[in-house]
């Protein structure tokens, strides 16, 4: 699934890691969803969406 | 070492499970101990006998139970697709030799060898499944 982490994440200037405490998981994690290896559980994805100020569909696109 | 894990969760899944790797060493000292010295028979020898294996239920128990606690989803599924890997791989390689043992006469390998080496799949496994999300 793809998604805009990457993008959100720059433009508030975060790293992977600064995102991961926010969210409570890992780095790996948000490594993983971020590259599209993973796809979030629906919980992770409004905690996401929450953080970011915005709507799951903002985020993730169901496009392969 | 322990105290690096910055997971609770998986600090204490770690925790238990050296707890649990220490008390299987101790029981089976022990149980080891008391067929040399007390030579003991019936429903005792085996009580005796089973000791060393309550801590490694122990150990299962507390791997479904980190399983419970563990809040990152990602890292939850990675240890349930190693667990399965080595599950399967136990399976496979233990029903093969068994096999072997049957029909080609291969040495008896003792069933107290299936848990020391579905762990050492489950790690193998979990090298793998870590590398595919890398």
């Amino acid at each position: 699934m793809k998604n805009r982490l990457r993008v959100l994440r720059a433009e508030r200037d975060w790293s992977q890691a600064d995102l991961a405490e926010r969210l409570e998981v890992s780095r790996q994690s948000v490594n993983a969803i971020e590259t599209g290896k993973f796809d979030p559980s629906l919980p992770l994805a409004f905690k996401l969406a929450r953080l970011f100020e915005t709507t799951i569909e903002e985020i993730f696109s169901d496009e392969e | 070492m322990i105290c690096s894990i910055k997971n609770p969760a998986a600090r204490r899944f770690v925790v238990r499970m050296w707890v649990a790797a220490g008390l299987c060493v101790v029981f089976a000292v022990l149980a080891a101990l008391v067929f040399r010295l007390g030579h003991p028979h019936g429903v005792v020898a085996y009580l005796v006998a089973v000791l060393p294996a309550l801590p490694i239920m122990g150990a299962l128990v507390g791997t479904g139970v980190y399983l419970g606690e563990e809040k990152d989803e990602f890292q939850r599924n990675l240890l349930v697709q190693s667990l399965l890997g080595g599950t399967g791989v136990t399976l496979a390689a233990t029903t093969a030799w068994g096999y072997m043992e049957d029909f080609a006469r291969a040495p008896h390998l003792s069933l107290t060898w299936v848990y020391p080496a579905f762990w050492l799949f489950a790690g193998i496994s979990y090298g793998v499944v870590w590398w595919r999300y890398r």
